[in-house]
């Protein structure tokens, strides 16, 4: 049996999400990106109706959404702001590996609180000489009787100065490479962490980015998620499910193309008629909605095997490479439809390129979504 | 004190709407709660909010796909929910007669509905309910206050607006202005789920075929007259000013 209808609850969540981002996300999402601030009433208003952490199981006062729920919620930021939503997402990230690995006492008192206000989480992987590697880390966790010390620097961390907690990875035995890892939560006020917010981004210049400073900064090892050596495979395992999201949004910002696409061309009018008339501009709002089905569809699919327990690494894979890259596209030729006023930033369409611009980089770059997927092809 | 918000499932206003030969398409459309029965829902949980002591019963007619409006709410914050499911298009005058059996049924102190449709446009449900309940009945309403008892509300009239008293039962009908409906917040939407929603049959309420019958439907069209003014400048310039006047009537 195959069906392609949402429950009466992801409609209703669907609908939400509309409301809320058309009411308070499109409003500020401009405003935001030229200043390069952080929408804090934006997160605030989205945690009072429940938007913010929606994956912190129930079991601890979440709502405990689904995958597929948490793609429906992203592609309605993703068409608001991808820059907004990337803060939300990004505390999904952080949320992804207590899901996976935590003990139940670890979610207790990690995801509880995630609840209780607008506050957020963080995934910390990236370093200065290292991202794609995720093996190499240099970051170093060592353990000293019933604490972990952990020195190093983390860098292009969303959220990271921000969220109560970061899920930190670093090596406590480098030699053994990827076994040599570990997963450690480490609370925003532990001593020794500093952390500096990284201006000049292209996009998504609401979502505050930041590079992190441990400075043999000290957990308890009830910190830890999973065990000594699991490092590697929790956060792999993460991305696995939080590149949905990731094409989630840039479904969002398809969409965004081609509903601006559309207005503009039945308004601007060239040799005599409506430029949605000629065959040049129809085409590539053609290409837009075929782009938009497919990386709909394919993410909804990855998003159900991950929901269902089933393996989801190359689907998810495919759905964040294929949505981000023709999100891109469709970004781009958003432009071409709006010509002169497209590259200009009154209008939405040149934000929409600058942002999506990420989600092919976030996350694992889609050079390695083709690595994954190739991988998946040749074994 | 029990509230009955009575509501509609309306085409979005943002949806885009085909007629064709056999009336209204709808498929594919996407359907909302209306607009103006939602400020009814809303006054009813901010009743409760106010310390009211209140039990809200989402009542609705019409086809099974009205059951999303009515989660809607359910989610926004009503108790439990009555839907009379028919697939039959009621005039007002006859859904007035089938809802006031419930409103019986259910001994309800106050009936909210939204003053007007947005699928047909009617204004004739709220004032017809009260008309068959024989209860006292404020139209257009932008300000309600509850007392023992009784009820007094604010409500448009032509001219500007009036202050009403009246005593309970009474039937309030809603409007822009009432108040600022919330969203549905998502631990409610889950919530939702778990509470009733009663489905009757339109048959038990001996309601027939209706008063009246839509025997064929038109959906407005602008067309231009597609007038040209022949002539030169001046004369074409001259018929032009007699037609705004005594034709267009705008000058």
């Amino acid at each position: 049996m195959i069906q392609f209808e949402l429950s009466d609850d992801q409609k209703q969540i669907q609908a939400l999400a509309r409301s809320f981002v058309r009411d308070n996300v499109i409003p500020v999402a401009a405003q935001h990106d030229r200043e390069e601030t952080y929408p804090a009433t934006v997160v605030e208003a989205a945690h009072a109706v429940g938007l913010l952490n929606v994956s912190v199981p129930e079991s601890v006062g979440g709502l405990g959404l689904s995958m597929l729920d948490e793609a429906l919620i992203g592609e309605e930021f993703g068409y608001g702001c991808m820059g907004i939503y990337t803060i939300l997402m990004a505390s999904e990230l952080g949320i992804m590996p207590l899901l996976l690995a935590a003990t139940q006492e670890q979610q207790e008192r990690f995801l509880g609180p995630l609840v209780e206000g607008p506050r957020l989480a963080a995934f910390a992987l990236s370093e200065p000489n290292n991202g794609s590697d995720a093996g190499g880390l240099r970051t170093r966790a060592v353990f000293d009787g019933d604490e972990i010390v952990i020195s190093g620097t983390k860098t292009w961390i969303s959220n990271g100065g921000l969220a109560d907690f970061n899920v930190v990875f670093a090596s406590f035995e480098p030699a053994l490479k990827h076994k040599g890892t570990v997963a450690v939560v480490v609370e925003k006020d532990r001593p020794g962490l500093s952390t500096n917010k990284l201006h000049g981004k292209l996009g998504q210049r609401a979502s505050p980015t930041y590079e992190m400073f441990f400075d043999d900064v000290r957990v308890p090892v009830s910190n830890m998620l999973g065990e000594k050596g699991d490092g590697f495979k929790i956060a792999m395992r993460t991305l696995d499910k939080t590149r949905i999201p990731v094409a989630a949004g840039a479904v969002g910002v398809l969409r965004r193309a081609l509903d601006e696409s559309r207005k503009y061309a039945n308004e601007r009018e060239a040799f005599g008629r409506t430029i949605a008339q000629f065959q040049a501009i129809q085409f590539k709002l053609a290409n837009m909605k075929i782009a938009l089905e497919t990386a709909r569809l394919q993410t909804w699919y990855a998003a159900w095997l991950a929901d269902t327990g089933r393996p989801h690494a190359e689907a998810a894979a495919i759905a964040k490479a294929y949505a981000s890259d023709s999100a891109f596209d469709a970004a781009q030729e958003a432009i071409n439809v709006f010509g002169g006023y497209g590259y200009m930033n009154e209008y939405p369409v040149e934000k929409l390129m600058r942002d999506v611009k990420l989600n092919q980089i976030y996350e694992g770059t889609n050079e390695i979504q083709r690595v994954v997927i190739a991988r998946h092809v040749l074994q | 004190m029990k509230l009955i918000t009575v509501l509609k499932q309306v085409p979005d206003a943002e949806a885009r709407i085909r007629a064709g030969a056999a009336g209204v398409d709808l498929d594919g459309v996407t359907f909302v709660i209306d607009g103006m029965d939602e400020y009814g829902v809303e006054e009813a949980i901010r009743l409760r909010e106010a310390g009211n002591e209140v039990e809200i019963v989402a009542l609705a007619l019409g086809p099974a796909r009205y059951e999303e409006a009515i989660r809607t709410a359910l989610a926004l914050g009503a108790d439990r929910a009555v839907h009379i499911e028919t697939d039959v298009d009621l005039d007002p005058i006859s859904q007035a007669r089938v809802l006031a059996q419930v409103v019986q049924q259910e001994g309800a102190d106050m009936v909210l509905v939204g003053g007007k449709q947005a699928d047909w446009d009617s204004a004739a449900l709220g004032p017809a309910l009260a008309e068959v309940l024989g209860w006292p009945h404020s139209d257009w309403t932008t300000k309600l206050e509850l007392a023992a008892g009784s009820v007094t509300v604010e409500h448009d009239t032509d001219d500007g607006h009036e202050s009403l008293s009246m005593p309970l039962p009474a039937v309030i009908t809603t409007q822009q202005g009432l108040n600022e409906p919330r969203y549905p917040t998502l631990p409610n939407i889950m919530k939702a789920k778990r509470k009733e929603l009663a489905k009757r049959a339109l048959d038990e309420f001996g309601a027939g075929a209706g008063l009246t019958q839509i025997t064929s439907q038109q959906i407005q069209t602008r067309e231009r007259l597609g007038k040209v003014i022949e002539g030169d400048a001046a004369s074409a310039a001259a018929e032009l000013v007699r037609l705004l006047q005594s034709e267009a009537k705008v000058l």
